[in-house]
């Protein structure tokens, strides 16, 4: 069975420490001044003059690419840069397919990639692949203060994400306009909710993508016809060159 | 699954299919990254490029495992070593950013004499060779006409700072201290003072907790910070009492913005509390504590209706969290936190909150403060140091305060001395990775202290404030360049474990360790004899008494001692005059100190003023880090924290440059509004407002805390007291 | 003028025994008393040494008032050592033992 990796957090444990942010940009070589992952802040009503009475408490969410079942980036992307690995459910760039036009900067509703200045492509969480590869936990999982990220398969009934899926409350955060399916989930609740955006998916790409297959499948139809009927022609052309041995002329 | 995944006609295989790429061997393998080994065990595991290497973290005091990973001879990655324990197997924002100390392109390079005035920036790179002979030469100079004690040493918190010690020692100067009283000297007092050593807390074990100013969520501290989380989630009550909302404060279950200061009015209240109330178990006081009749007696003039009106917590808060933490002891504690820098008081107020715990029952047991477990580590019998017999009789900063460590003296005591030449002069300097430019109160007395000297050597990683304005600047090697010897580590309910150093990469420019920068200088001062051992001797000797040590720290990082942790004072008697956990100090009435805690409402500000507060976060260590890129950008500048209605009276706007004035100085900075502070109350973080010209990222940026603050200190310790000052914020304009 | 001479004679040695240095105020030179006490004491004291490990923390300030009193220390099996000693070395390796023992305000092991 294919693999789904996601990761299972329990945001209550976070204390803003940015540890998982900073691991992460060693690890991943993330220029200065961008990120591949975020915490989140949520804070009491600074606005109720009783606040402090109130037992006031703050909400810390750590996150980063969704690797969403739904990919509105994928959607975007022009060259196909950007998939989804059907092997282990992770959404992935391809560097050198990627031209740098940032449709899927745009098209993320958690803002979850970014273009690098230098390289000019688009970079974003891939759950540390090399790291994976090594038999390591992603470094945000990894360093963490509180071990407030888990990660894993979900299809593995063995591992602590599919347990925690299946024994505790969750939520993710959506966009109410663009459900991209994330297979990032918070145990019980998290906070803030509505900081997400909807996915900005550029209008040539709409038409394109809605054009793109009916056009493709219309010229790949017709291609096909057209070899089709190259067969067939050639079988018929074999079948009357069976019967005229010695005809010199050619197809 | 959107349709578009269940086509085989994506955009994606249409190129590939068109030609479009090479790379049509995409889907689901791996692109260029290399097959790395599957290995994290072992010290040093080699394929192809790949190494892995362990080292415990220096980039605070914790001294987290870690795992290296080396690419080509670069550290590309550190990561949490699993195995270690203390640390609950994690490597924070700043243990990661190890790196940029390593690679840091302000990294001292070569040894610098500076040739203009001190402060001005003018340097000379000179050979390691003249500058041994340069410390050789003007150290004897001052040794012989101020005698030995006419050199100070400094040694910050450190590995290698047992060999500093040493150098001192042998060379025959009193006059040592470290960082140490610019922070905890004085809650060590009290806890000693109480209970005849310095507890810890068994946070993962325990039911409720009260943080007095301790903001283990950003201050972190291994394996408190980790644990209070466990615990919390366990069920345990968190109560934090704090001029700030900070990220423990933000996490707690309760926080009180308690009145700054007023802190032992609101421990002396819950005393009141317990013993009225009887909310302790008389048997265990009568077999373990001295002094509850006097406490019963003393505690009658606080009660929870008066301390309210010095704290601004309520009586029926105050009595209610007294019911509640009775209620869940042994199983509670009064977190002993760290820093204790703050108020002339602090060792009394320090006294208030062992006294609670004392009546908790709490001590030597699960879930409440735990004893100094043992780690089993030998000291090795080193050459005995000569005796001078010019030598004053003592330290320059003795008889400052009555209740000074003797090996440890004051800070700021010493600097007063130094600036009175009184007892005596102290003319010379050797520092080594502390920063006091930076984390002292009082920048300008410093510098004036600096003036005092004739020679002043500075090692350090980079250029510091403090290095800036040295004499003599010498380039260290980095924990990641080093062979350390052993060090032992109380873990409270994690572990007690050894760990120690080697290098990971070899050391960068002409770096130095400073046990290699002191072998060799003690050769040229004729004290070779003293030296005369290499670090893997040194930590052989160590070792000695631990069996496999040697070969478990190679295999795992870490070495454990499964000592006792609960019970160590099974049958045994207190360290202390009375021979049990004292509620009054009979010693300290001797010597006409307060036996138990008296409440001195603490100066408060007037209404123009605003109490500036210290603090830390979870990036920066002090004022070390703020130049480390991957730090920095986390926090780029610091600013003024200052309430909206505070600022609103001033007619400051969020953002606004404003100059923050005290009796002692003044500086600018930008304002940020927080709701999360009292209005009397302002704060700012420590590491910004750099003088010295050579941390590029951080130059110009922020101001400096230790500029304004006044120098205060603990009455009985002479420990800084850095909360005591008081400024007044003006508008400057906008930025 | 025989009964002033016994007078003198005796307030002398009266007090000769009050200034003796073991029973008055007087402080010695502790860190001169560590060098000595690691010279000369600490030779056998110590870890495979012919004696019982000693440090400043091995006794509480009230035990070493005791021991450094000569009735005390006459006794012991190395009151040889103690008599070789100056009564000011004897000051100063008490002042250290006493100033660091076991319930002082900075107890202390030698290492």
């Amino acid at each position: 069975m294919n693999k789904q990796y996601a990761m299972v957090i329990d945001s209550s444990k976070c204390v803003d420490c940015k540890g998982c942010m900073v691991a992460c940009k060693f690890e991943n070589e993330v220029p200065l001044g961008f990120s591949r992952n975020w915490i989140k802040v949520e804070e009491p009503d600074f606005s109720d003059p009783d606040w402090m009475s109130k037992k006031p408490s703050s909400h810390f969410q750590p996150g980063g690419c969704m690797h969403c079942s739904s990919p509105t980036c994928v959607e975007a992307c022009p060259t196909g840069a950007t998939f989804r690995d059907e092997t282990n459910g992770t959404i992935r760039v391809d560097e050198e397919l990627c031209i740098g036009c940032s449709s899927c900067v745009d098209a993320c509703p958690y803002g979850a990639r970014y273009k690098k200045a230098e390289a000019k492509i688009v970079d974003k969480c891939d759950f540390c692949a090399s790291r994976r590869e090594n038999d390591q936990e992603p470094a945000c999982v990894d360093t963490c203060l509180t071990k407030a990220r888990t990660f894993g398969d979900i299809n593995d009934k063995t591992s602590t994400v599919y347990q925690l899926l299946n024994s505790e409350s969750i939520v993710t955060v959506k966009n109410q306009k663009t459900d991209t399916q994330p297979n990032m989930y918070y145990i019980s609740k998290t906070a803030p909710m509505n900081w997400t955006k909807p996915a900005e998916i550029p209008t040539p790409y709409r038409i394109w993508s809605k054009a793109a297959n009916p056009l493709v499948m219309a010229f790949t139809g017709l291609n096909s016809l057209a070899v089709l009927a190259m067969l067939g022609r050639q079988f018929l052309d074999r079948k009357n060159k069976v019967q005229k041995e010695s005809s010199n002329k050619g197809v | 699954m959107s349709e578009r995944n269940e086509s085989t006609l994506t955009r994606r295989s249409f190129i590939k299919w068109a030609g479009l790429s090479s790379a049509a061997t995409v889907a689901g393998s791996g692109v260029n990254t290399p097959k790395l080994q599957a290995s994290t065990t072992g010290s040093k595991k080699q394929k192809g490029s790949i190494q892995y290497a362990y080292s415990v973290c220096d980039m605070c005091m914790n001294k987290c495992g870690l795992i290296a990973r080396v690419e080509d001879g670069i550290v590309k990655k550190l990561d949490p070593n699993p195995k270690f324990l203390k640390s609950r197997g994690m490597l924070c924002a700043r243990g990661n950013a190890g790196i940029d100390r390593l690679y840091d392109p302000d990294r001292l390079k070569h040894p610098l004499l500076r040739v203009g005035k001190r402060g001005e920036g003018k340097w000379k790179q000179i050979s390691w060779d003249e500058a041994y002979n340069l410390m050789a030469e003007r150290f004897d100079k001052i040794a012989k006409k101020y005698t030995r004690c006419g050199v100070l040493f400094t040694p910050g918190s450190d590995m290698q700072s047992t060999f500093v010690h040493r150098f001192a020692e042998v060379f025959g100067s009193y006059n040592v201290t470290t960082h140490e009283s610019n922070c905890l000297v004085s809650r060590n007092r009290a806890f000693l003072d109480t209970y005849g050593e310095v507890p810890f807390a068994d946070l993962l074990n325990t039911n409720y907790v009260i943080m007095s100013g301790s903001n283990r969520f950003e201050a972190l501290v291994t394996p408190d910070s980790t644990d209070l989380m466990t615990a919390k989630k366990r069920g345990c009550k968190i109560v934090v009492l704090d001029p700030r909302y900070t990220k423990t404060a933000a996490l707690a279950d309760e926080w009180f913005p308690i009145k700054p200061g007023t802190d032992m009015a609101f421990f002396l209240a819950v005393t009141h509390v317990i013993i009225n109330e009887n909310r302790f178990d008389a048997e265990y006081a009568k077999d373990k504590l001295f002094g509850l009749e006097e406490l019963r007696e003393h505690v009658q003039q606080y009660s929870p209706e008066w301390a309210e009106k010095e704290c601004d917590i309520s009586a029926k808060d105050i009595i209610r969290i007294a019911r509640e933490l009775s209620t869940a002891a042994p199983e509670a504690i009064i977190y002993p936190g760290r820093r204790s820098s703050d108020y002339t008081q602090s060792s009394q107020i320090r006294r208030s909150m062992a006294i609670v715990n004392a009546l908790l029952g709490n001590w030597d047991r699960i879930g409440g403060l735990t004893a100094t477990r043992q780690v089993g580590l030998s000291k090795p019998h080193l050459e005995e140091a000569p005796f001078y017999e010019d030598n004053p009789d003592d330290r320059v900063d003795v008889d400052r305060a009555p209740m000074m460590f003797e090996e440890e003296g004051s800070f700021k005591l010493i600097r007063d001395a130094v600036l009175e030449q009184k007892p005596y002069p102290v003319k010379g300097w050797f520092i080594y990775k502390f920063n006091p430019l930076q984390s002292a109160a009082n920048r300008q007395k410093t510098i004036q202290m600096m003036a005092q000297m004739d020679f002043i050597v500075n090692v350090d990683i980079t250029m510091s404030d403090t290095a800036y304005y040295s004499d003599l600047v010498l380039p260290s090697s980095s924990y990641l360049e080093r062979t350390d010897p052993a060090s032992g580590l109380q873990g409270s309910s994690a572990c007690a474990c050894v760990v120690t150093r080697d290098p990971v990469v070899k050391p960068l420019y002409e770096s130095k360790p400073v046990f290699e920068i002191l072998k060799t200088l003690s050769t040229k001062m004729d004290l070779g004899e003293y030296f005369d051992f290499t670090i893997e001797e040194y930590r052989k000797q160590q070792l000695k008494k631990l069996p496999n040590a040697e070969k478990i720290l190679k295999e795992d990082g870490v070495y454990y001692n499964q000592s006792k942790l609960y019970g160590i004072y099974e049958g045994k008697i207190y360290k202390t005059k009375s021979k049990k956990i004292e509620l009054m100090n009979t010693r300290y009435q001797e010597m006409g100190v307060d036996p138990m805690p008296v409440y001195h409402r603490p100066n408060m500000p007037k209404s123009n003023e605003f109490r500036i507060v210290v603090g830390r976060n979870a990036y920066f260590t002090h004022g070390s880090t703020s130049n480390y890129l991957h730090l920095n950008e986390l926090m780029p500048e610091n600013t003024l924290w200052m309430h909206p209605k505070s600022a609103a009276k001033l007619g400051i706007k969020e953002g606004d440059l404003v100059a923050v004035k005290s009796s002692v100085s003044e500086v600018e900075l930008k304002v940020t509004f927080k709701f999360g502070i009292r209005e009397d109350t302002v704060y700012m973080e420590t590491g910004f407002g750099v003088l010295s010209k050579n941390l590029s990222t951080v130059q110009g940026k922020g101001a400096c805390l230790v500029e304004l603050l006044e120098d205060q200190s603990d009455a009985l310790t002479g420990n800084m007291a850095m909360h005591e000052t008081f400024v007044t914020v003006q508008r400057k304009g906008v930025v | 003028m025989f009964n002033a001479i016994k007078f003198s004679i005796f307030t002398l040695i009266l007090i000769s025994m009050i200034s003796s240095p073991l029973l008055a105020a007087k402080k010695g030179n502790g860190r001169k008393g560590k060098y000595l006490f690691r010279k000369n004491c600490r030779t056998c004291h110590i870890e495979n040494g012919s004696a019982a490990v000693l440090s400043p923390n091995s006794k509480t300030q009230a035990n070493w008032t005791k021991a450094f009193k000569k009735d005390v220390y006459s006794k012991l099996k190395c009151s040889a050592e103690w008599e070789k000693r100056k009564a000011k070395d004897l000051l100063d390796i008490y002042t250290y033992m006493h100033d660091h023992a076991f319930d002082s305000p900075s107890p202390a092991k030698c290492e």
